[in-house]
């Protein structure tokens, strides 16, 4: 139930963001609000389940937006791997570090994909820009805090569900003892 | 004698008041309309509000009139055989410059066809499905078009600039190119024919190294505001032509 209800809202994320987003004006900024979901599986989900969903992600991502199939899937599973890497028992699990390390990894994400792009394709990119960068590292920062309460929200209301379902079951079984 | 001193006092006391009375008429019916005109105002508030929705309709209805004309416009002047799609999202990234209409495989529509709009040159089909295509927009950096100044037939070639817009290249020091000059495309390569708007120089750069100038191209087509492009079929065509000439030297 749980991982449906992120795939509908992943689903749902693509969509609004490759049709109301653009609309927007530029200086309000349109925050990439699927990689705010990635780093949320990252701090979630389970390896299996979170590289599933990075795929799945990235792979709708490509089809959408990219030219070559296959780098954002590439790009949403390195993430996935990188953040579970570095917070699994670790104090960077810890929600005081989870809002920067969403712009740490964001920005960091942003270069490697830059400078693999360069390297491989070159002149396929528009130019690096630092400003473009910081500006939109800042806006997804902005833009985590609320997603994640969001995203928390909903994780917990259905994994208490799962829960519950659990215990119920159990409790039904324990009656024809 | 009684009978005058008693009208001369009671006269200025009627009449002040009848004045009071009066005065206090006034203020009640002023009250009164007050309440009417408050109600008035409302009611005509109300009415003023309703005409407006239906005003921004009307308007709306007769932008799109007039974008619909100024489109027919353009599919009747254009040679060759296109078909209308609408834009339905566009690519979230930065860095890549992608839309998606609804048009695919079963509208006719091949990797390679050529988008336009009444402005100018729109991209080129990237990625096909049975009911829509990925088109690859022309100020991604990825594109490149042969372009020329229109004013004097020198050429260059038009890159894409991301949202910047376009770079025109390889354009020698010596060619005279100024602000304002239009860009058109060359003509050379068959995937466009000469002569369709890409955008007006923006500035240009002359650096003291190289034999070229770097200039900047503002495109034609606001590509932020896209809401329907035509495919051109052409492609399409000269293809099933030459399958149909294929087979029948076949037969």
């Amino acid at each position: 139930m749980l991982i449906f209800f992120f795939l509908f809202l992943g689903i749902f994320t693509v969509v609004m963001q490759s049709t109301f987003f653009p609309l927007l004006p530029d200086w309000l900024g349109r925050p990439d609000f699927i990689f705010i979901l990635v780093v949320f599986a990252a701090y979630k989900f389970g390896w299996i389940h979170g590289l599933f969903y990075a795929f799945v992600l990235g792979w709708m991502t490509d089809v959408m937006s990219g030219i070559q199939l296959g780098i954002f899937p590439l790009q949403y599973i390195l993430l996935f791997t990188f953040l579970k890497v570095i917070t699994e028992n670790s104090p960077l699990k810890e929600s005081a570090y989870q809002v920067p390390l969403v712009g740490f990894s964001y920005f960091i994400i942003q270069m490697g994909f830059y400078f693999l792009y360069s390297i491989i394709l070159p002149g396929t990119l528009p130019e690096w820009s630092w400003n473009r960068m910081v500006q939109e590292t800042i806006i997804i920062l902005l833009a985590t805090i609320p997603s994640f309460i969001a995203f928390n929200y909903c994780y917990e209301f259905f994994s208490k569900r799962r829960v519950v379902h659990r215990v119920v079951r159990k409790r039904t079984g324990n009656e024809f003892r | 004698m009684f009978h005058q001193i008693t009208l001369e006092s009671l006269g200025p006391l009627q009449s002040l008041a009848t004045n009071v009375s009066t005065k206090a008429k006034y203020v009640w019916d002023d009250y009164i309309e007050l309440w009417n005109i408050r109600d008035e105002n409302r009611r005509l508030h109300k009415k003023l509000d309703e005409y407006d929705d239906k005003f921004n309709v009307y308007l709306e209805a007769y932008s799109t009139y007039l974008g619909l004309i100024e489109k027919l416009k353009f599919k009747e002047k254009e040679p060759f055989p296109s078909i209308s799609a609408k834009v339905v999202g566009k690519g979230p990234s930065y860095w890549f410059q992608t839309i998606i209409v609804d048009r695919g495989e079963n509208d006719g529509i091949v990797e390679g066809m050529v988008a336009r709009t009444e402005k100018g040159v729109v991209g080129q089909v990237i990625q096909v499905s049975p009911n829509y295509c990925k088109i690859l927009l022309a100020n991604a950096p990825s594109s490149a078009i042969d372009a020329m100044v229109q004013k004097n037939r020198v050429r260059g070639i038009l890159k894409g600039a991301g949202n910047g817009g376009y770079t025109l290249y390889y354009v020698l020091k010596n060619a005279d190119v100024a602000v304002g000059d239009r860009i058109v495309t060359a003509g050379i390569g068959g995937v466009f024919r000469s002569g369709i708007p890409l955008g007006t120089v923006a500035a240009v750069r002359k650096k003291q190294r190289g034999m070229f100038q770097e200039i900047e191209v503002d495109p034609a087509v606001d590509f932020q505001r896209l809401e329907t492009v035509f495919i051109n079929l052409t492609e399409k065509l000269s293809w099933e032509a030459e399958i149909e000439n294929v087979s029948g030297d076949n037969n």
